[in-house]
């Protein structure tokens, strides 16, 4: 880690005598925002956006080598506090922290509005979705949506076909994935409607970010984040069974600490007040969920759980389970037990079926789409399969199930063997793909070995839904760190940065 | 709680009071006894077999024995493994802990792996076994003061006190067995500087001698009756247990004595058998064989408190007529 003694030390002897050392620079004085992108912070003109003058005035006065300090300070709290995830590959059980850029993103409250709007739409009709596949696929029969693409979804849960769950609520936490194109227009990328992660970085990081600048709060008036622990606590609170204890019992189920979200899980527990649980704290006996306690069983009535689908219950999924419960799934469909999400929501996010959404808006809720998507191409139609075939180069062609960057292939920073690898594979199976056209996303001003310079970002806000919907203002604002990368996931190595939503 | 929650919080405080003890008594060895020309069997094995060590195979150096219970993490024991476990011990459940504890022992899981600190034990070796001794001191600290006094901090104090209590049994054991290895030998001169090792080794110097005592005594049975019978000293074997009888209570909810579980038995069992007897009595008895019987009667309670606490094999709620032995453990809600 780069610390501010470090960094000034290598200040050369000799300084030229006209331009001063980088190192004296003004944050933003050699910033060169990106030739097409859309820049989340400065205008073409190099005048920042309406809402980024007070940050821009303020952080515009710092010293590169003050700026460093202060970076140094923020990555020394992420590693005290333990702040970190765990990498896969690693056996030796290594923890990184998650790069955090200091420069925030910036959203003027009148353009978070809009988005709000359209994202509790978004998840309202999804919802409904789930609702009517799992009981009457009108939408099927009326052939919005391909009858086989639904059934044939790997997120398609047969078992949950004619349950309920409490107050029909399917997605009680959505991460929509959010990118802003050349013209400024927000798109949704992706609707993450299984176990989003991600949220315990946004809260941290604004906590992190108030210790190092603590007077640019008052100045630039941020809309608050830290009610998200007990928005999502009071939502899964809404959502109780009939028969749960007053108040309910609510716990976190984490796959346990090996996990590379587990210090979110913890984190989540340790801010709603809940326990945090694995599987074997938890049996069922007679359909009803139990926590083993020190003082004996005790009845558990909400489960956030942090566990796929085929995870829960040896019983009925995944029977070589050793994170689930037996029997778990009995006992929600016996209606003792809530979910949280429910199970079966990720034939919602499957990726043939996003771009449907649209039209899934004005089936369902007779309304116009307020947040448009990405065009894309869906290959399980021929016509489509043969336009990405033969667009290759220009296109993003990404796997349906997989997240977090993995089973993708960028068109344009392609070589030939990988080109040949993926068109082998989509007319091998062509439901298990999908194409969009790249789309420059937006930049925001970001720290680089180089200095400040132009990263792209994306956006995904956090949708908390119990019997009312509450979106937190902001979300975690991703950043590729590699110049010129579109690729933000956090296994990938991209960063964070800090949303503000300015009133 | 969860059971396995209160099984974390119970062993990340025994690691950490483990972690505590071995430095404690690698400097006392390495200060105190410097001046000794003792053999190595007698300076520096013995403190492998304090932490339960039969089968070293390194050379039996001051050096490497040093390095073995200090730096090497393929030792169980070594003050690297003991406070590697409490930390990870800690993760796991640092939603329970306050969030100040887990800064505290994160930041000293970090200073372990510093080149900084590996120097300061090569060059300050004294320092570094004080700051050793400092992290489990700051701990319990910042736990008393930050963290709620209820079930969790129970169960983490049932660990320290639990294995406080053996580890000053076994420091004892070993160091006196060596010095006066037969019965007929308590009586014979023994370098003061030896009973001093002792009480350092335990933190019990400057409290053995501000204790209230009647008449003067051999060094060698007031040292042993001091560590092991002294209702006021907090590292002494009786002091350590009642602790541990006060955090079972408190935990089941019931008087000290009230036996509600086989953990609370074992631990009044033991109790008893110590309260019998004066320190004339163990003597006589054999020392030796006085603190294998309370060693081997911490093990059982340790036992005990896992197959009532933490073991999961909680029963579903029973009907009130049926499994009356169990409703200690079944008819609670927490």
């Amino acid at each position: 880690m780069a610390t501010a003694t470090e960094l000034t030390a290598v200040r050369p002897k000799r300084m030229a005598a006209k331009k001063p050392h980088p190192m004296q620079d003004t944050l933003f004085q050699r910033y060169k925002p990106h030739l097409t992108a859309w820049d989340e912070l400065f205008q073409q003109d190099l005048t920042p956006h309406d809402c980024g003058s007070v940050l821009v005035e303020r952080l515009g006065n710092l010293h590169s080598a003050e700026f460093a300090a202060r970076r140094a300070s923020a990555d020394l709290a992420f590693i005290n506090q333990g702040i970190t995830f765990s990498v896969y590959a690693d056996t030796r059980g290594t923890e990184k922290i998650f790069p955090f850029d200091l420069i925030p993103r910036l959203v003027p409250a009148s353009e978070w509005n809009k988005l709000e709007v359209g994202l509790v739409q978004r998840i309202r009709a999804l919802n409904m979705f789930l609702d009517d596949v799992y009981h009457d696929q009108r939408i099927l029969e009326e052939k919005v949506i391909p009858a086989d693409l639904v059934l044939g979804s790997k997120g398609y849960r047969k078992e949950m076909i004619g349950f309920s769950p409490p107050a029909k609520q399917y997605i009680h936490v959505c991460g929509s994935d959010l990118i802003r194109d050349q013209n400024g227009q927000f798109l949704v990328l992706e609707d993450n409607g299984r176990t989003p992660s991600g949220v315990s970085y946004v809260l941290e990081n604004r906590a992190v970010m108030k210790k190092v600048f603590p007077h640019l709060f008052q100045d630039c008036r941020v809309k608050r984040v830290e009610d998200y622990p007990q928005q999502l606590r009071s939502a899964l609170e809404s959502v109780a069974t009939q028969n749960a204890n007053d108040p309910p019992c609510v716990v976190v189920l984490s796959p346990g600490p090996y996990n590379s979200a587990y210090f979110e899980h913890s984190f989540l527990a340790r801010h709603m007040g809940v326990e945090l649980v694995l599987g074997p704290d938890l049996f069922v006996h007679e359909d009803i969920v139990y926590l083993k306690t020190t003082r004996g069983p005790q009845k558990v009535d909400v489960i956030y759980r942090r566990l796929d689908d085929d995870f829960l219950d040896p019983e009925v999924f995944r029977a070589d389970s050793m994170l689930g419960v037996p029997g778990l799934f009995r006992a929600y469909r016996a209606g003792n037990v809530t979910l949280a999400n429910a199970v079966g929501t990720g034939v919602a996010d499957d990726k043939a079926v996003y771009p449907y959404v649209e039209a899934m808006i004005r089936f369902y809720l007779s309304e116009e789409p307020l947040l448009k998507n990405v065009p894309t191409y869906i290959c399980a139609r021929p016509d489509d399969l043969k336009y990405t075939l033969d667009h290759l180069g220009e296109l993003v062609v990404k796997a349906v199930n997989e997240s977090g960057g993995y089973g993708m292939l960028m068109g344009p920073y392609s070589t030939n063997v990988q080109r040949a690898e993926f068109a082998t594979k989509l007319k091998a199976d062509p439901r298990n793909y999908i194409a969009q056209p790249v789309v420059t996303l937006s930049t925001c001003p970001t720290w680089t070995e180089e200095g400040i310079a132009p990263r792209h970002v994306d956006l995904r806000p956090y949708i908390v839904s119990g019997t009312s919907t509450w979106v937190m203002p902001g979300g975690l604002t991703r950043t590729a760190l590699v110049k010129g990368s579109l690729v933000v996931n956090s296994s990938q190595g991209g960063g964070s940065k800090d949303t503000w939503v300015i009133e | 709680m969860i059971s396995r929650v209160a099984e974390h919080c119970y062993w990340l405080s025994r690691y950490l009071e483990r972690a505590e003890n071995t430095a404690r008594i690698l400097e006392v060895n390495q200060t105190l006894l410097l001046d000794f020309h003792l053999p190595v069997e007698q300076q520096w094995m013995p403190l492998l077999i304090i932490s339960g060590i039969h089968e070293y195979k390194g050379e039996p150096t001051a050096e490497k024995i040093q390095e073995y219970m200090t730096w090497d993490v393929e030792n169980p024991f070594s003050i690297a493994s003991s406070l590697a476990w409490a930390r990870e011990n800690a993760r796991i459940i640092r939603e329970v802990i306050s969030a100040e504890m887990w800064e505290r022992m994160n930041f000293y899981h970090l200073w372990l792996k510093q080149l900084s600190t590996r120097e300061l034990f090569d060059h300050q070796r004294g320092e570094f076994y004080a700051q050793i001794r400092r992290i489990n001191q700051l701990i319990h600290g910042i736990c008393d003061a930050t963290m709620a006094h209820g079930e969790a901090w129970e169960f983490f104090h049932l660990g320290t006190h639990l294995e406080r209590a053996s580890q000053t049994a076994r420091i004892l054991d070993v160091r006196y067995h060596i010095l006066l290895p037969k019965i007929e030998d308590v009586g014979t001169p023994v370098d003061n500087a030896h009973w001093v090792a002792i009480l350092m080794s335990c933190s019990g110097y400057e409290p053995f001698h501000k204790r209230p005592r009647a008449n003067q005594s051999d060094p060698a049975v007031a040292v042993a009756e001091f560590l092991i019978l002294d209702d006021q000293f907090p590292r002494s074997v009786h002091h350590c247990l009642t602790a541990c009888e006060r955090s079972l209570a408190a935990i089941s909810e019931t008087e000290v004595g009230s036996s509600a579980s086989e953990a609370d038995r074992k631990l009044g069992q033991l109790v008893r058998w110590l309260d019998a007897r004066d320190i004339a009595d163990l003597i006589h008895d054999g020392l030796h064989e006085s603190l294998t019987h309370v060693v081997d009667g911490i093990h059982e309670i340790g036992n005990a408190i896992h197959q009532t606490y933490f073991s999961g094999e909680v029963r579903p709620p029973t009907k009130p007529q049926s499994q009356a032995r169990n409703q200690t453990q079944t008819q609670h809600q927490s």
